[in-house]
């Protein structure tokens, strides 16, 4: 087997080896339904909330206001659906480099796209003027899964506090539609702080398989004022807002984790920052046609995203996977379709150099000498292939 | 070293066909031909797939790969073509007009300008290369060595000016061969199911595509000895001479389709399988087509064989021709269900000499 570098870090995580042991006894050993009566059940329910603690810790809000999701784009879903249809007379304003999970399901309302500036951030100007008496959902990511741009997050949670205050002021007596904020903070997690008193947000979706836990764990954060109808209905758990028996395991290492990302992030954050300045230097160094996608500093620090005109992206690809590096492509993520990112079209890059963009996103496993290969092996595969 | 560039397709026939090629020395860039595609609801175009597969072969083979987007030609010179042929009441043949107009024209013109010495494709078929009696060089399209598999009949509008520029590595092979090879070469594509059915209908059926495309009403299913009215279609148009199939008329004997009016469209039908207008031992064809220069008075009376469809066996006949473009087929022993649009190509001994459409 060929020795392989896997810079792909946005796409998935390897389990972490603290995640799996936590995890492991809820497989087997303790397997109990938490909402049993008897006295093991009722271990594993203590469990689940001790988990739910944990997460509330980390993001300074009540447990009650964690609600467990199969992974980022059931959280997603739920917040976008769940409002919408609690407030049918509302309208949704979303950004145009929102996730599909946020994107599709928001199609399905009054929906206004606010405008991204070519650096990859959201044009803040646009996305006031959309925000009008009738709006009810602003749903901005946190920081881009495609990019790593950051986006300024408290100033549109600002805003949206005083069209609160504006809102109630002139609905005087009447009852006014209440507007929340959402923030999808799946890509954001291992770098950023997600602190929601801090960034004043409403709602937020965290994913436990970009952190090092299971796919498909993660919680929706839901501030206690916000109504919203559920998506899963049947048992009731999760303080009726998502039925179905906890996915407990999973929900152990997910907490897990967040914590231990969460704590770890400054070290963690300087040390990737490093390992991609390094390899974008050593890129830009090799091969001058480089052009890089998105804001330089208001970004992730695990995140690289540059075109190279005139190649093919998803079969620079193919052709680095075959050399030994592992790295995603702006063209071909939605696979069903020819059409290149919809995110670096929302930044105004035209169709060819979008498919001629390759993301890499480094991540806990990544070493100084996986960055130095890496730059290796991308500069061999393109003087190779190139006419 | 001669360039080639292989159509590559992403199933394993073309993936087999560029490794013989880069195997054998030659310069090969693999080409992943973008044409016509229509998504119809529930049924997911295979395209993005097969060019994804393709891009993993010319990886693994380690050679440069190319998309030519021939899009709007394909659609105007094989859909439209396909789309008329059915309006008209004709069952036209795609995959030949395909090969005529797309892989062995515009691809070819497409490579050779953008630097290859020749083309390669999947094709089961051979070239063989000798001289005419003034010295000058000659290319003859040849069956190929498996004879299941032989693709001459899909070839047969192909120019000798093409074939001179053309290689067809599988022609030597049979399938399992093909498939040996990949599985050896660890190819990604070695155990990939082979396409079925029209390349840009996808998994739907020709049915369901044309109805996209040609308004049909409902008609009379009329027994053709009675004139009784025995049943419904949904459109003439859907129907084929010699078809049992696909009729929905309950009960008794298989029905066959004998005839159809496309004016009134009606579909006459019979239960007699040796009703006369099943069977035919003389028929005409037209815009006819000779892959090298021949003299059509000596040579095609003597030992022509004929086939009617893709993997029919070979019947001898004769051929007089009638004007340059027409010309009419004697058959030494009658054959059923003659299908107006579809070719009949002809064969002297292993080499296919040409065709023409059925009137």
């Amino acid at each position: 087997m060929k020795y392989s570098i896997y810079l792909d870090y946005a796409a998935a995580t390897p389990v972490d080896i603290i995640a799996k042991k936590a995890m492991e006894p809820y497989l087997t050993d303790v397997f109990y339904n938490p909402s049993a009566i008897y006295q093991p059940a009722r271990d594993v329910r203590k469990a689940v909330e001790c988990a739910r603690a944990t997460i509330a810790s980390v993001l300074g809000s009540k447990d009650q206001e964690i609600i467990f999701t199969a992974g980022g784009t059931e959280a997603n879903n739920l917040a976008v659906h769940g409002i919408m249809r609690r407030f049918p007379q509302g309208n949704i304003v979303v950004s145009g480099i929102e996730h599909e999970s946020v994107l599709i399901p928001a199609k399905n309302y009054d929906c206004k796209i606010a405008k991204v500036k070519q650096n990859g951030i959201i044009d803040l100007n646009n996305l006031k003027e959309l925000i009008d008496d009738n709006t009810v959902l602003v749903s901005v990511m946190y920081a881009n899964n495609e990019v790593g741009t950051i986006q300024p997050i408290k100033e549109i949670a600002s805003f949206i506090a005083e069209q609160r205050i504006m809102r109630a002021q002139k609905a005087a007596n009447s009852n006014p539609l209440p507007i929340y904020l959402h923030t999808d903070a799946c890509q954001a997690s291992n770098y950023l702080d997600l602190h929601v008193s801090r960034l004043c947000v409403d709602l937020m979706t965290v994913n436990g398989g970009k952190i090092y836990a299971p796919k498909q764990s993660g919680a929706l954060y839901i501030n206690k004022s916000v109504e919203l109808l559920p998506l899963i209905e049947g048992g009731g758990q999760e303080l009726n807002l998502r039925s179905g028996t906890e996915n407990v395991a999973s929900i152990i290492a997910f907490a897990t984790m967040l914590q231990k990302v969460q704590n770890e992030r400054k070290v963690e954050s300087q040390r990737i920052k490093s390992l991609s300045n390094t390899l974008f230097a050593r890129l830009s160094q090799n091969i001058p046609a480089i052009i890089m996608n998105g804001d330089v500093k208001r970004r992730l620090p695990n995140n690289i995203n540059f075109c190279i005109p005139n190649t093919d992206g998803e079969l620079l690809t193919m052709q680095l996977d075959h050399a030994g590096l592992m790295v995603a492509t702006g063209s071909a993520c939605t696979a069903s379709n020819d059409e290149p990112s919809h995110v670096l079209v929302a930044m105004g890059l035209d169709t060819d150099r979008a498919s001629s963009s390759l993301r890499i996103t480094l991540g806990r496993q990544t070493t100084e000498d996986d960055v130095h290969a890496a730059a290796e092996i991308l500069t061999e595969v393109l003087s190779k292939y190139q006419d | 070293m001669t360039k080639v560039y292989v159509g590559m397709s992403g199933g394993v026939d073309s993936s087999v066909t560029a490794a013989l090629l880069v195997e054998q020395g030659y310069d090969v860039t693999g080409v992943f031909m973008k044409n016509w595609a229509q998504d119809i609801p529930g049924f997911k175009c295979p395209w993005r797939e097969d060019l994804a597969d393709a891009k993993r072969v010319a990886v693994q083979l380690g050679i440069p790969f190319k998309i030519y987007d021939f899009q709007k030609e394909y659609k105007q010179k094989v859909v439209d073509y396909l789309i008329e042929g059915y309006e008209s009441g004709i069952t036209p043949n795609p995959d030949i007009m395909c090969n005529q107009e797309v892989k062995f024209k515009l691809f070819l013109d497409t490579a050779i300008e953008d630097g290859a010495d020749m083309i390669a494709t999947g094709h089961y078929a051979r070239v063989l290369r000798s001289r005419y009696e003034d010295g000058s060089d000659k290319f003859q399209l040849l069956q190929a060595v498996d004879q299941n598999k032989d693709q001459t009949y899909f070839l047969y509008r192909i120019t000798e000016e093409a074939l001179s520029k053309t290689l067809f590595p599988l022609g030597e092979m049979t399938k399992p061969e093909v498939r040996k090879k990949a599985k050896e070469l660890g190819l990604i594509t070695a155990e990939k199911k082979d396409s079925v059915g029209i390349c840009f209908v996808g998994e739907v059926g020709i049915k369901e595509f044309l109805q996209n495309f040609i308004e049909t009403k409902p008609g009379k299913i009329i027994e053709k000895e009675s004139g009784n009215i025995i049943g419904t279609h949904e459109g003439a148009i859907f129907y084929t001479i010699g078809q049992r199939r696909g009729l929905n008329v309950g009960g008794g004997m298989p029905y066959y389709v004998v005839g159809k009016d496309m004016s009134k469209n009606e579909v006459y039908v019979t239960t007699d399988l040796g009703d006369k207008d099943l069977w035919q031992k003389t028929f005409s064809i037209s815009n006819l087509h000779w892959i090298n220069k021949v003299s059509y008075d000596l040579k095609l009376n003597s030992d022509v064989e004929v086939r009617i469809r893709h993997g029919a066996s070979l019947i001898a006949c004769k051929i007089n021709m009638k004007n340059s473009d027409v010309a009419e087929v004697v058959l030494e022993d009658e054959i059923r269900a003659l299908t107006p649009g579809q070719s009949a190509v002809f064969y002297a001994g292993d080499i296919c000499i040409g065709g023409g459409v059925m009137l």
